[in-house]
């Protein structure tokens, strides 16, 4: 990879770096998965700083060049990130489920209670 | 009338069903004085919800639409919490004739059945009055159990069940798309006793079904997936149990 191009990379590592950091401390993106994407973008830009290491990479994923190595990489971790926040939604999908119904058993024991009421009150 | 020592909940989930519900509540009251009936609104945006207040029916409400197997498992949770020994499900769109209701439960009663299914097709095994796709899918899921539990069930679609105190613990211990063929293999694999007892049903004349044209294509791979994985879930929960 070119100077250059370790140059632009490092930059929008940083960039996003200060985004995400900025986006936790206002408690506009949840920590744990702040620690996800700093490790990540973290580890490319070291990877990439490091020609050898970037060598290395490439060849231990058989891709030719560098860039198609560190793109394979991107995909698997949209992919990685995708099946993440998926099991996210689902698990605040559960928990909104489970709170909807328990809301719906507490106003149906109230019904009963309630009638039950009424019938000792008749008597 | 049969008398009833067991204490029974007919539970009903009831989505957008302003057209048919308060005739459904009466003939259950009607024909099943000695049941207590739960209906469990799921996030109607009709009138539903204000009709069964004026009936004074119990009901759970969902504030939001959360599905038919969130609905059912409402019941289940209701069931289990107030110490029902029957849990009997029952469709909101007047499919189901209640008087059928009473037969299903003592034929579950005096029967080693742990879930009896009232069913549209174990007597006739004729599903050509359904749309090919659907019939298709029926037969699918119909032997995909026979195969997987090794008993035909012909109905894995009915919402008309008479459920066993025995199998509502199990049930809670897993998550099912609608309670179909997915609890049906689960309970089976874990060897519980899973028939079928045949009944009719009315045509639907209002309301539209639960299964949008899209709902055609997701039930049956959401289905199949939770079939398999049933399978996968009923070993583990047998092995733990072992332990």
């Amino acid at each position: 990879m070119t100077i250059q191009g370790i140059i632009v990379i490092n930059l929008i590592g940083l960039m996003l770096l200060l985004w995400i950091l900025n986006l936790v401390r206002r408690d506009r993106l949840y920590v744990g998965f702040g620690v996800i994407l700093v490790l990540t973008i973290l580890g490319v830009m070291f990877i990439v700083s490091i020609p050898a290491l970037l060598t290395f990479v490439t060849r231990l994923v058989g891709a030719v060049f560098p860039a198609s190595a560190l793109t394979l990489l991107a995909l698997g971790f949209i992919v990685f990130l995708l099946v993440y926040i998926l099991t996210q939604l689902t698990l605040v999908a559960n928990r909104l489920a489970a709170l909807v119904q328990e809301l719906a058993l507490q106003q149906a024991k109230q019904e009963v209670e309630r009638e039950l009421g009424r019938t000792d009150d008749q008597l | 009338m049969h008398r009833s020592a067991n204490r029974v909940l007919v539970a009903i989930p009831a989505y957008n069903e302003e057209a048919t519900i308060r005739e459904v509540v009466r003939k259950v009251q009607e024909s099943l004085p000695n049941f207590e009936l739960l209906i469990i609104n799921d996030g109607s945006l009709d009138a539903t919800g204000q009709i069964l207040q004026s009936l004074g029916t119990t009901t759970a409400t969902h504030l939001c639409n959360l599905g038919y197997g969130r609905a059912i498992q409402t019941a289940i949770k209701y069931a289990l919490e107030h110490d029902y020994d029957v849990l009997i499900t029952l469709d909101a769109d007047g499919q189901h004739h209640p008087q059928q209701v009473q037969e299903l439960y003592r034929q579950s009663m005096s029967s080693e059945w742990d879930v009896l299914i009232g069913s549209r097709y174990v007597a006739t095994r004729n599903y050509s009055q359904n749309p090919l796709g659907r019939r298709i899918g029926m037969q699918l899921f119909s032997l995909l159990v026979k195969l997987i539990a090794g008993h035909r069930i012909y109905d894995t679609t009915s919402g008309l069940k008479v459920i066993k105190r025995s199998v509502l613990v199990p049930l809670t211990h897993w998550h099912f798309v609608d309670f179909h063929a997915e609890a049906i293999v689960y309970l089976m694999r874990l060897g519980y006793r899973v028939g079928e007892y045949p009944i009719t049903v009315a045509e639907r004349k209002h309301g539209q079904s639960m299964y949008s044209v899209l709902s055609h294509f997701k039930y049956p791979l959401k289905t199949s997936l939770m079939v398999l994985l049933g399978i996968v879930e009923a070993s583990l929960t047998k092995r733990k149990e072992r332990k």
